[in-house]
């Protein structure tokens, strides 16, 4: 299946007190992925940061997902993550500078997980900072073809949001792809697609803001 | 309670979530959530929370799931008013 899911998690918009309520963290982790927490790796990992971390990487499940199945629901806990992995000397940064990119996570500090939803199992690679948490989903293990991007954005209203994470996905296809005139839009599902010309240009993407941040993922192959 | 009482209520549910309150002000049963109202996905928990605290239901995961727009909303909770009654 060829598509693209990211998701990104502002953390100074998320309630902690909230979060660390079992009535909350429940709607979104099964009593399985709870214990995930209790594995070593995690200590360095605040609780709240756990819960939305598997919020975003599911989130972006359901983005991949979708694209391809528009009746798919998004029941978190039907989204299973049933392996997840601290990166080696993990420690929590700043994210720093107004916005970064990158293909791939080759010698960055990523959370990789495995999440099963039916019989789909699917990949996903996690960046968390002190400010935001960011997944990206693929079909494989193997993110060397997965593009993605990262800013910080000065209004938070969801009309700016959206046309500046489209304005930014754009000036990264238009530079990878050596091309001008590319278009995004989106279906009446909401799945985001890429015109040029008119024409579909044949690269899945996924978009994604949360407050002062968005973001966005593509594959460069099929 | 009947739909139009529902409905004045989840105004002050969804009011903390929304920037488009001229379009909160207004509406109806197919109101998107997302959509329309702009609500990030990430604020759908805290909703389907404060639904069940404001109406003392319980709102599980199948039906959490049907909550698309403001009608499968109300749908819910009306639903789950019957049952706790």
């Amino acid at each position: 299946m060829i598509s693209a899911g990211n998701d990104i998690i502002s953390l100074s918009a998320i309630d902690i007190t909230r979060t660390n309520q079992q009535k909350f963290y429940s709607k979104i982790l099964s009593p399985e992925e709870k214990e995930i927490y209790n594995q070593p790796g995690f200590t360095s990992v605040p609780f709240e940061n756990f819960v939305w971390l598997l919020w975003s990487i599911k989130e972006a499940a359901y983005k991949y997902l979708k694209r391809h199945n528009p009746g798919v629901a998004f029941i978190p806990v039907k989204f299973v993550v049933t392996e997840l992995h601290v990166p080696n000397d993990y420690s929590l940064t700043s994210f720093g500078g107004k916005q970064t990119e990158g293909t791939g996570f080759v010698n960055m500090p990523v959370f990789k997980g495995i999440i099963k939803v039916g019989d789909d199992t699917i990949y996903s690679n996690s960046l968390i900072y002190r400010e935001l948490i960011f997944s990206t989903v693929n079909g494989d293990d193997d993110f060397e073809n997965i593009n993605w991007g990262i800013k910080i954005i000065d209004r938070v209203d969801a009309e700016y949001q959206s046309a500046v994470v489209r304005a930014f996905l754009i000036d990264r296809l238009q530079r990878f792809f050596n091309v001008d005139g590319i278009v995004i839009d989106k279906n009446t599902g909401g799945i985001p697609f890429v015109l040029k010309g008119g024409a579909e240009f044949g690269v899945v993407v996924s978009l994604s803001h949360h407050e002062e941040f968005v973001g966005y993922s593509f594959r460069s192959q099929s | 309670m009947t739909r139009t009482e529902v409905l004045d209520e989840l105004k002050k549910v969804f009011a903390p979530y929304t920037t488009n309150k001229e379009m909160l002000a207004s509406i109806n049963d197919d109101t998107d959530l997302i959509r329309d109202l702009k609500i990030n996905s990430a604020n759908l928990v805290d909703i389907i929370i404060d639904a069940e605290a404001k109406y003392d239901i319980e709102i599980d995961y199948d039906s959490a799931d049907k909550i698309i727009n403001v009608g499968t909303c109300i749908d819910v909770i009306m639903e789950k008013l019957t049952q706790e009654k």
